[in-house]
C-alpha cells in the first residue's frame, strides 16, 4: 500500500461567494445538496435543543456538534447503504441521516422505556441496527479496531461493504487508534477512518494531543493514505470520503481523513452550504421559513414523545447480560 | 502429573483416541472449523507455526490465511478486531499467547465485549471464545504463569471455562464456540501434554455450567479445577490413608458456576476446601466460600478452607512453593475433616 504524504492544506471546494472550485464541480447533485442542507439544519436545531435540555437536566450530557454538521453529515452521505458506521460522541446526525428515526434518538438521550437500549446508555453515541450504525462505547478510540474487524470480515466474504469510522482528534492519542489502524494496514481492511479535528477534546488542544504536523500524517506510519479536508465544507468532505470509500472497496486500503473543523464562528458549515444553494438557485428565504417550521415541529414532537414515555421497567436491568440472562443470573447468585 | 481420571459426561459410544490436552483442543478447533465456516482463529503466531504451544498446528495449512490469521503483536488489537468480526457474524476464536498477556486487551474484553449485548439491548452481540494458556509450574516466571480468572468472573457478561482433561477440553471448547455468549477458555498449560485420556472421535459437547464429581466421598468436599485438580486428587489419596474420604468436584466451568453440584456436595460432607493457583484475596475461592455460606450454612461442620497462591506476584525460582500443591492441600483437608 503506497503511502502518500497528506495534503499540507485541507482540501476545500466551496468558495466564499457560494461557487464551487472547478475541481469539485458536479461532485454533488443539486437534489443531494439540498437534502444535505435540510439535514444539517435539522441537526443544528436538534443540537441547540439538546444543549438547552442538558441545562434543564432532562438529558445528563450532550456533546454538541454545532459547527461540525458538514463533516458528520457529508461523510455519512458519501457511504453506501450496506456500509457500517461507527459513530463517536458527536455523530447523532449521521445516525439520523442513515435512517434512525428522530424519536428513537430522543428516546435514547432521555433514557426512556421506548429506547432500544432500554435507557442503559447515557447520551451518545446512539446506535441503530437497521441502518448498520453500531453500538459504540464513549471510551475514545475503543471502536477503532471494531470497525477494522467488520471491514475485514466483509472483505474476506467478498462483500462490497466498507466501514466509516468517526472519532475526534483526541482519540488519536489512544492505544486502540494505533493498534486499530495498524491492523487495518496489515489486513487491508476497507475502512474510512474519519477524524474530526475540532480541537474540542474537552480542554485539550491539538498541540497537547500530538507533536505531529497534522493528524492525517499519522496514516503514513500504518501504510495508509492520509488526507486533510475542510470540515466546514460539505462538498469537499463528501468528495474526499466518497473517494476514500471507492479506494477501500477496490482493495486499495484504508484512508485516514482529517476533517479540519474551524469552528462555527470562523466558518459556519450550514451558512456556507446555504450560500452555495442560493447561488445555484436551489434555495431562498421562503424555503428557510418552511424548513424551520417543519424542523421545529419534528424536533419538539420527538422530544415530547420521549419525555412522556417514562423510564424503563426495573426488570430491564438484568436482561441481556447473557443470551439467557434471567436464568443464569438466578442460578449464579 | 499422571493421574488419569475418568470424568463422567455425555460420551457417545464409538471410537476414541488417546490424546493430550493440546491434541484434544486442536481436534475440537479442526472439527468446528470444518463444520462452521464462520469460525476463524487469530492471534500471535497461531498460523504457520501453530502457536507457541502448537495448539493451532495444522489449521493454517487446512484453512488458509482468511481463517487462520497471524496478527500483529497487540492483544488489544486482536480482541478489538475480533469484536468487529463477531459483529459482522463471524465466530472468532482468538488466542492470547499467555493469560498474563491478556491485560492489554482487558479494556476491550471488559468495556466492549462483555457489555455489547447489554448496552445494545440485544441488538448487537460479539460472541467469541478467547483461548489462553493459564497457570504456573512451567518455570515461566511472573509474566507467564498467572491465573486471572476472577478478574473476568467479576465482570457481568463473560463466561469462564477451565478444563482439566482432554475429553472435557474438546467437549467444552465445542460447547463454548456454539454458545451465544463470549467465553474465556483458560487452558491449564502445566498439564497441556501431561494430561492424557481417551477422546471420542467426532462431535460431542460437555455442557457449560456443569461441574463433575470426579470422586465421591463423605467427609470433606474439595473444589478445584484445571491443573490443581490433580494436586487435589493427590492430596485426597494421602488423606484416604488417614481414613478421610474426600469428595472431589472439578468445576470445569467457573462462570456460570454449578451452584447446585457444589451445594449438594457440601450439604453431604458438611466441610469444604477450595484450591486455586490465583492469590487468595478476592480469588474465586472467596466467591465459592460465600456461595457455600449463603446456601449451605446450616450444614457446615467446619470453617471453609482455602488453599491458594499467595498474595504476591507469581515467582520464578520459587514457583513450587507458591503453587498450592498436594502437600499444602493435605493439612487443610485433615484440619477441616477433624475440626
Amino acid at each position: 500500500m503506497p503511502a502518500s504524504n497528506p495534503e499540507p492544506a485541507p482540501i476545500s471546494a466551496l468558495r466564499d461567494d457560494g461557487s464551487v472550485d472547478s475541481a469539485h464541480a458536479g461532485a454533488l447533485s443539486g437534489e443531494l445538496a439540498v437534502a444535505l442542507f435540510e439535514h444539517m439544519v435539522l441537526a443544528r436545531a436538534f443540537d441547540e435543543r439538546l444543549v438547552a435540555l442538558q441545562r434543564e437536566g432532562v438529558v445528563s450530557q450532550h456533546a454538541s456538534a454545532i459547527g461540525e454538521e458538514a463533516a458528520i453529515v457529508g461523510a455519512a452521505a458519501a457511504m453506501h447503504d450496506e456500509d457500517w458506521v461507527f459513530p463517536s460522541s458527536r455523530e447523532f446526525a449521521a445516525a439520523l441521516w442513515r435512517g434512525m428515526p428522530l424519536a428513537a434518538y430522543a428516546h435514547h438521550v432521555v433514557g426512556s422505556r421506548r429506547d432500544v437500549g432500554h435507557g442503559r446508555n447515557a447520551p451518545d453515541p446512539p446506535f441503530w441496527k437497521a441502518a448498520r450504525v453500531v453500538s459504540v462505547s464513549p471510551l475514545s478510540g475503543s471502536h477503532v479496531p471494531h470497525a477494522v474487524g467488520v471491514a475485514w470480515a466483509a472483505r474476506t466474504q467478498k462483500h462490497d461493504v466498507a466501514a466509516l469510522l468517526y472519532f475526534g482528534e483526541g482519540a488519536t492519542s489512544s492505544g486502540e487508534f494505533h493498534t486499530g489502524l495498524n491492523f487495518a494496514g496489515v489486513l487491508g481492511a476497507p475502512v474510512v477512518a474519519f477524524c474530526r479535528n475540532d480541537g474540542r477534546a474537552l480542554s485539550t488542544s491539538a498541540s497537547q494531543q500530538t507533536a505531529s504536523a497534522s493528524f492525517a500524517v499519522k496514516a503514513v506510519a500504518y501504510g495508509l493514505r492520509g488526507v486533510r479536508v475542510d470540515g466546514s465544507d460539505v462538498v469537499a468532505v463528501f468528495g474526499v470520503v466518497r473517494d476514500a470509500r471507492a479506494r477501500a472497496a477496490a482493495g486499495q486500503g484504508a484512508t485516514l481523513v482529517e476533517a479540519v473543523i474551524p469552528g462555527v464562528e470562523a466558518a459556519d458549515p450550514v451558512a456556507k452550504l446555504r450560500r452555495h444553494l442560493v447561488a445555484q438557485g436551489l434555495w431562498d428565504a421562503e424555503r428557510d421559513q418552511r424548513l424551520a417550521g417543519e424542523v421545529h415541529v419534528d424536533v419538539e414532537r420527538a422530544i415530547l414523545e420521549a419525555t412522556a414515555a417514562g423510564p424503563p421497567p426495573p426488570e430491564t436491568m438484568t436482561s441481556d447480560v447473557f443470551a439467557a440472562s434471567e436464568r443464569e443470573g438466578e442460578t449464579a447468585t | 502429573m499422571t493421574h488419569a481420571i475418568d470424568t463422567q459426561s455425555n460420551v457417545k459410544t464409538g471410537n476414541a483416541t488417546s490424546m493430550n490436552l493440546v491434541q484434544a483442543i486442536n481436534d475440537a478447533l479442526k472439527l468446528e472449523m470444518r463444520r462452521d465456516p464462520r469460525v476463524v482463529v487469530l492471534g500471535e503466531d497461531v498460523g504457520k507455526v501453530g502457536g507457541v504451544f502448537r495448539v493451532t498446528q495444522g489449521l493454517w495449512d487446512e484453512f488458509g490465511d482468511d481463517r487462520v490469521i497471524d496478527t500483529p503483536l497487540s492483544e488489544g488489537g486482536i480482541i478489538g478486531t475480533a469484536i468487529g468480526m463477531a459483529l459482522y457474524g463471524m465466530v472468532p476464536v482468538p488466542e492470547i499467547q499467555f493469560a498474563d498477556f491478556i491485560f492489554p486487551a482487558y479494556d476491550q474484553i471488559v468495556s466492549e465485549l462483555a457489555k455489547m449485548r447489554w448496552r445494545s439491548g440485544g441488538e448487537y452481540t460479539a460472541k467469541m471464545v478467547i483461548r489462553t494458556p493459564v497457570g504456573g509450574g512451567i518455570r515461566g516466571g511472573l509474566y507467564h504463569s498467572q491465573s486471572p480468572e476472577s478478574l473476568f468472573i467479576h465482570v457481568a457478561g463473560l463466561k469462564v471455562v477451565c478444563p482439566s482433561n482432554p475429553h472435557d477440553a474438546k467437549g467444552l471448547l465445542l460447547a463454548s464456540i456454539r454458545d451465544p455468549d463470549p467465553v474465556l477458555f483458560f487452558e491449564p498449560k502445566r498439564i497441556y501434554r501431561a494430561a492424557k485420556g481417551d477422546v471420542p472421535e467426532g462431535d460431542y459437547t460437555v455442557p457449560i455450567g456443569k461441574a463433575a464429581v470426579v470422586r465421591e466421598g463423605n467427609h470433606v468436599t474439595l473444589l478445584a479445577w484445571g491443573a490443581m485438580l490433580y494436586e487435589a486428587i493427590a492430596a485426597a489419596d494421602e488423606a484416604r490413608k488417614q481414613g478421610i474420604e474426600a469428595e472431589i468436584v472439578d468445576l470445569r466451568t467457573l462462570w456460570p458456576v454449578d451452584v447446585d453440584t457444589i451445594v449438594a456436595s457440601v450439604k453431604k460432607t458438611g466441610r469444604v476446601v477450595v484450591v486455586h493457583e490465583a492469590p487468595r484475596t478476592c480469588g474465586f475461592g472467596a466467591e465459592l466460600v460465600a456461595i457455600v455460606n449463603e446456601k449451605a450454612f446450616d450444614h457446615l461442620e467446619a470453617p471453609p478452607a482455602r488453599v491458594c497462591g499467595f498474595d504476591t506476584p507469581f515467582p520464578y525460582a520459587l514457583e513450587m512453593d507458591y503453587l498450592p500443591l498436594a502437600h499444602r492441600i493435605l493439612p487443610a483437608i485433615v484440619q477441616t475433616a477433624k475440626y
